[in-house]
């Protein structure tokens, strides 16, 4: 590399490859600002989240003075932090020291609550959204045929619009952190088989409604308030944030999501979703369904191993490349 | 106690450094968009740092003081008047009960003014800051910009008003502000080589980038990338487009982030965490100056820096933002 191309370059550090991990990239991102990535291929397994956790919770541990926060995901952590007061360097000693000492995930029980969400397909508020969209900010988009997304997600991953929907609502969801808005979790699906994969918004909307459902690339979200936004819409579920904190689910925190929450998603009619968001917000008498529970991650990490699902992964990943080819581009 | 006439395009309530910590509860820190101005605006007034004040973008904004008072007007310069009689910028002024402040308009230059008053803005103090996040609709006054008849009180003096009054700020330590603007930044975390290519860098750093009219307190669009600029073929797992990624927390404030091929600097309100990538930084001491860039008429330069040129920014900023650069 010549000094223009160093200068350009952003990998600080690594540590190579073990047999319990992939490699960890040290990535700059300003001076308030460090990424650690684990692998350089973009990889969804959910255990490498599990790892990101567990590290997280170590370093917290250490209480760097200088260390402002920490901002988790699926295979990245985002280390905030004040310049003026944690070198860089050292910030990356105390991670890589945690790192070379969790040698394997094996034993790890990971406490997840599951909490089931009811979800309206096509509801009357995401489909304004996409009208919006169409009618602002890109009149030609072809991932909006018939008015929504669906037809493209489905698309996308070489099945139909039922299928999708099933596939969507038979995988648990693992929540890898919070972020993007208040409140939002970022879900990735527990089952391979169900893993559709959608390209995100080009550009974004400006506008989605509250307690909109979307997918993108391979994660789903819900909306917990107006906002933004690049996901591919699927439907409606219920308040998952409340910033009054008025129904006694969100009387210690506006917030309904943990990390390392488990999702799973059921379909419900409009109205019912409609009728919800009422016993949520105004008589705050609904009952969130919410059972404590946990990963045990030998096992998960076996069943994902398994020939059985393996070759249904496998089955369903041709699939979804043949769909994706024919897709159009966004 | 100032009653709000006209709130105008956009008047919030705004702190430094804002809502920190919670970037993993998806709230981002808000604040103010140029913490400069705010916080000579606070040394003026002889409040302590950081504290609020109301931030004004555009103008058009027009109130009624209720009690007498110290205030200051700083950053951009929209024309700001009292009974009809223009003010001084830049320094500290005594106000009397009914007199009443009008905005007009900003001009060539600037984009955002902010009105401090001797011992600040008095709102509830949510999750350590004073700030309001308005795509989040909190904090600040009842989350929302100001609007007529708001009521809007301010904390008590901590010196007499005398020794308030008449402070102005250095000749040579009031900001410029410019068409195009500068902006330090460091690449990452997603830049060359595995996620842009040499030349997309070259263009990123000669390339003037003009702010869109789409822009807001959130993000800033610049004008779109070639798609020489991306190194990949496509976003891999994360879709098709190469600026996609699998979802990872943006480095945010300052972030370019790329979605599909519009660029945008994500700011105060903006997204903690997202599906598209993050090509560079702009430099925590350069933030203030994109809450002066006006929409459809500025224009952002980068600028290639290092983490050892930012510190040395971040502390130069702190001498800058002290009494060394006030006339008492």
């Amino acid at each position: 590399m010549n000094e223009k191309q160093k200068a350009y370059s952003t990998i600080l550090r690594s540590l190579p490859p073990t047999d319990a991990r992939t490699e960890v990239l040290f990535r700059q991102a300003g001076d308030g600002f460090l990424q650690v990535e684990y692998g350089y291929e973009q990889r969804l397994y959910v255990p490498d989240s599990f790892r990101i956790l567990a590290i997280d919770a170590q370093v917290k541990e250490k209480k760097i003075e200088g260390l402002i926060e920490t901002v988790p995901g699926l295979r990245t952590n985002m280390f905030h932090f004040d310049s003026t007061v944690l070198d860089i360097d050292k910030l990356i000693d105390e991670i890589a020291e945690c790192e070379e000492q969790l040698n394997s995930l094996e034993e790890m029980v990971i406490p997840s609550r599951l909490i089931k969400l009811p979800v309206a397909f096509e509801d009357t508020e995401t489909k304004k959204a996409v009208e919006k969209y169409l009618q602002l900010i890109r009149a030609d988009a072809p991932n909006c045929e018939n008015g929504y997304n669906l037809e493209y997600i489905a698309q996308c991953n070489g099945v139909t619009v039922q299928e999708a929907k099933e596939k969507f609502m038979e995988t648990e969801w693992f929540n890898s952190g919070c972020g993007f808005w208040p409140g939002g979790g970022f879900f990735w699906p527990l089952d391979p088989r169900c893993a559709l994969v959608v390209p995100k918004y080009n550009p974004p909307r400006t506008w989605t409604p509250e307690g909109a459902v979307g997918l993108g690339g391979p994660c789903a979200f819900t909306y917990t308030t107006p906002t933004g936004g690049g996901y591919q819409l699927m439907g409606r579920t219920i308040p998952t944030f409340q910033f009054a904190m008025k129904h006694p689910q969100f009387a210690d925190t506006p917030f309904l999501y943990r990390n390392a929450d488990r999702i799973k998603f059921y379909e419900v009619s409009e109205k019912e979703v409609l009728d919800i968001y009422e016993h949520v917000h105004d008589k705050t008498d609904y009952q969130y369904d919410i059972e404590d529970g946990q990963i045990i991650v030998k096992d998960y990490i076996d069943w994902l191993n398994s020939d059985e699902i393996k070759a249904e992964t496998d089955r369903f990943n041709a699939k979804r490349t043949a769909g994706l080819a024919k897709a159009p581009k966004l | 106690m100032l009653r709000i006439i006209q709130g105008g395009v956009q008047a919030v309530v705004e702190d430094w450094p804002g809502r920190l910590g919670y970037l993993g509860a998806g709230m981002a820190p808000a604040g103010a968009m140029d913490n400069v101005a705010l916080e000579l605006g606070n040394l003026l007034v002889g409040n302590e740092p950081g504290e609020a004040g109301i931030e004004i973008a555009v103008g058009m904004f027009s109130a009624r003081f209720e009690a007498d008072t110290v205030i200051a007007v700083t950053g951009a310069d929209l024309k700001p008047t009292i009974n009809g009689r223009e003010i001084p910028m830049w320094e500290s002024i005594k106000v009397k009960e009914g007199d009443k402040l009008k905005f007009g308009t900003y001009g060539e230059k600037g984009f955002r003014a902010y009105l401090t008053a001797a011992g600040g803005v008095d709102v509830p103090v949510y999750l350590g800051s004073k700030s309001t996040c308005l795509f989040g609709g909190y904090g600040g006054f009842e989350g929302r910009p100001l609007k007529t008849d708001d009521v809007i009180k301010f904390g008590e003096l901590k010196e007499p008003e005398d020794k308030l009054v008449g402070r102005k700020v250095k000749a040579d330590r009031i900001p410029e502000y410019s068409n195009e603007i500068e902006l330090r930044l460091i690449p990452g975390m997603n830049a060359y080589p595995d996620f842009v290519t040499e030349e997309g860098m070259d263009y990123l750093f000669s390339a003037r980038h003009k702010f869109s009219v789409n822009s807001n307190r959130s993000a800033c669009r610049l004008d779109p990338l070639p798609d020489y600029f991306f190194a990949r073929e496509d976003g891999g797992a994360g879709g098709s487009h190469p600026s996609n990624i699998i979802d990872h927390a943006y480095n945010m404030r300052g972030a370019i982030n790329v979605t599909g091929n519009t660029p945008s600097l994500l700011t105060a309100d903006g997204p903690t965490l997202g599906g598209f990538m993050c090509c560079g930084n702009v430099i925590n001491a350069d933030l203030w100056k994109i809450g002066q860039a006006a929409p459809d008429r500025d224009c952002a330069k980068f600028v290639l820096s290092t983490l050892e040129e930012a510190i040395e920014a971040r502390k130069a900023q702190r001498e800058w933002l002290s009494m060394d650069s006030i006339l008492v």
